[in-house]
């Protein structure tokens, strides 16, 4: 006997996309993460253009990645180049970089994946019989907000990074109010642990799973870093920024318009907790702290465990961002010309952690400046391949295949992800 | 008419789900606007959504890029009174749209291959090209006080009113120096609607006309500035082809 079980089109995630179970006499025959986002080909429509506008351009794949997108372009146009930012922007763009994180996060954590734990549908259907959970979600994804806003100039597609800087830096008056607004998240914290290890156990995925992030050469962040580490089993392996390709080895998929990507044939997971996988010992003591009470190890074999993961680095982040701001404060910004953009021949790449997983834009320029040709992997397309495996492993762990209860697990488990549908396909 | 607890739906076809977030992000609001919109089918928010009902109010973000695009803007035009497109996509096209569909079976070779030709894949349009739409939120993305005052307007029965003067207004009002003129950069302020309070220009970045063309401006008297200060009007353009391929007809009389 054969039967279908289908998500037509998933709730509470970004984008547009399905899961496709094929079963017949009890073995799986297919399992498809479908992907049927529009194709826009902006890494096509970005040929031509001039370095000065690919930022704002490709910062369109995503909104929830803008800051992302942003960065890993100037990140990457800036290598091209050979432009040496200074130590204060730099300084900057980590802390942008984590205000996206903080507020991707929490709008994930709290409005997208908790509504399952607690059987409510949405965040606003779970605000009437947890007002306080909700309250405190609201008010980190808040923070994380303000702080794209004072230094990026908009908390949806960033416009005050620029090559070799930024427009205006923000004042001393907005800083102090982002450290207050900082402080009052840093003591939301000890509730977003206790909620996140209160929540029921979803046991239903164990896998020996392949974990691949970036590697920073400070303190656990997502822009600074050229190498990527990918954890198989105890085994690590190292791959450059230059030679992405060969982590990535994409090729196009008949169910889906992101395309897939392995690692050595087999399929990797990048996120929150692929970066604690390579990163864990990087991890200051209140974040580390955070995941002995949520009983999350370093080395997970769930793959749910990426929401836990989530709200380790969200608490890393607050705490993080404090400590900048309180710098900032302390040193005073310095008003700096922005480093010196001369364009030349040539090809520079990027790779920075997204809220969901590693991100490559590679870019080739020609002697004026205009883009040659692009590439644009983003983790949603890096994590397709690995999405198809935890869900077959979903259904084969599942003793009870009753199609009610397994679309939900399958739900949960691409929902863990925090998958970004717009930005794999882009 | 004043509409009391109207019936919403908010959707999005191709695009970034940037304005869907600027909905997410008005975090001090939010509780508030679902008391008084009955918000039935959001499915980026909610996995109980009824799919059928009627909607006093659509709220549609994002281009038509696909077959399937397509088939749910209809499907969202029929059941609903009040079709909102909401942010630059979904008024003029956005990025996406930049491509005038010459070459795009070519492009889409490039990225997949030979399943290029195999995927539900069509050049971009806005939503008024497919259907009727009642009113217009641009911006990319749209900002948050645009919403918020839709939302109000709708719900007292008042016209909604936007801005048609451009940026450059804004920008006057808050004693910036001029980038166009002092300093010869192409800013398109003087082209482009207002609503943001001169967000870009205010950082001394040059506006890149995200949001569209502004109804009042006088493009002639607009571009005869961007003349003078040696730019040439392909440049301006190719600017404005970004977000508003439509808009670039309008400002300078040229076909796209």
């Amino acid at each position: 006997m054969s039967s279908t079980i289908r998500v037509e089109h998933l709730a509470r995630v970004e984008g547009h996309g399905g899961v496709t179970v094929e079963l017949a006499d009890g073995s799986i025959r297919r399992v498809q993460f479908d992907i049927f986002e529009g194709a826009r080909l902006l890494e096509g429509l970005v040929r031509g253009r001039s370095c000065e506008d690919v930022s704002q351009f490709v910062s369109r794949i995503c909104a929830i990645c803008s800051v992302a997108h942003s960065l890993t372009s100037l990140k990457a146009t800036e290598a091209a180049f050979g432009v040496r930012i200074s130590p204060q922007t730099e300084l900057l763009r980590d802390l942008l970089y984590r205000g996206e994180s903080i507020q991707s996060h929490a709008l994930h954590i709290f409005c997208l994946a908790v509504p399952d734990y607690l059987g409510y549908p949405s965040v606003l259907a779970m605000s009437a019989d947890h007002p306080a959970a909700v309250e405190i979600g609201l008010r980190l994804k808040k923070l994380g907000n303000s702080i794209q806003e004072t230094i990026g100039g908009r908390a949806v597609h960033p416009v005050n990074a620029v090559l070799g800087g930024f427009g205006k830096l923000p004042t001393e008056d907005r800083l102090i109010s982002l450290g207050n607004d900082l402080e009052r998240g840093l003591a939301d914290c000890d509730a977003v642990v206790s909620l996140m290890a209160s929540l029921a156990p979803a046991e239903f995925c164990h896998s020996d799973t392949v974990f691949a992030a970036l590697r920073p050469p400070g303190d656990y962040g997502y822009y600074s870093g050229d190498e990527v580490v990918v954890v198989s089993g105890g085994r690590k392996e190292s791959v450059s920024a230059r030679d992405y390709r060969s982590l990535t080895n994409e090729r196009a998929v008949p169910h889906s318009l992101a395309k897939h990507s392995m690692f050595r044939g087999r399929p990797f997971m990048v996120g929150s907790l692929a970066r604690l996988a390579v990163n864990a010992e990087k991890l200051p003591d209140r974040a580390a702290q955070a995941m002995e009470q949520m009983h999350l190890a370093a080395l997970s074999d769930n793959p749910m465990d990426n929401n836990k993961a989530q709200a380790v680095e969200l608490i890393l982040d607050i705490e993080h961002s404090l400590q900048t701001v309180k710098r900032l404060l302390s040193e005073g910004l310095k008003e700096e010309a922005r480093a010196a953009v001369v364009p030349k021949a040539g090809t520079g790449t990027a790779i920075t952690e997204a809220p969901r997983g590693s991100l490559v834009h590679s870019y080739t320029y020609d002697g004026e400046g205009r883009i040659v040709s692009a590439d644009v992997i983003t983790p949603t397309a890096l994590n397709a391949a690995s999405v198809e495996d935890h869900l077959r492993r979903t259904v084969e762990q599942s003793a009870d295949k009753n199609p009610a209860a397994l679309r939900k697990k399958l739900e949960m488990i691409v929902r863990a992800y925090d998958p970004c549908i717009s930005c794999s396909v882009h | 008419m004043a509409m009391s607890r109207p019936t919403v739906g908010i959707f999005g076809l191709t695009g970034c789900a940037g304005d869907q977030l600027v909905i997410l992000n008005c975090e001090d609001q939010l509780l508030d606007v679902v008391r008084l919109l009955d918000v039935r089918d959001f499915l980026m928010a909610s996995s109980a959504n009824d799919t059928e009902c009627e909607l006093d109010v659509a709220l549609v973000e994002g281009a038509v890029l696909s077959r399937r695009d397509q088939e749910r803007l209809q499907r969202i035009r029929e059941r609903s009174k009040i079709l909102v497109a909401v942010g630059t996509c979904a008024v003029w096209g956005g990025v996406a749209a930049m491509h005038d569909g010459n070459g795009r079976a070519k492009l889409m070779e490039e990225v997949y291959g030979e399943l290029g030709s195999t995927y539900d894949t069509a050049p971009a349009r806005a939503l008024s090209e497919v259907v009727k739409v009642d009113l217009n939120l641009t911006g990319c993305p749209i900002e948050k006080d645009q919403f918020l005052s839709a939302v109000t307007q709708l719900l007292n029965g008042d016209p909604p009113l936007y801005p048609e003067h451009p940026v450059c207004a804004e920008c006057r009002m808050r004693e910036n120096n001029c980038l166009l003129l002092e300093n010869g950069e192409v800013c398109c302020g003087p082209l482009t609607v207002a609503g943001c309070q001169a967000r870009c220009p205010e950082l001394r970045v040059p506006c890149v006309g995200c949001r569209g063309p502004a109804n009042d401006s006088n493009f002639p008297s607009a571009l005869a500035m961007f003349t003078e200060k040696g730019i040439a009007r392909e440049a301006v353009a190719r600017k404005l082809r970004t977000f508003a391929p439509g808009a670039v007809q309008l400002v300078t009389g040229e076909k796209s």
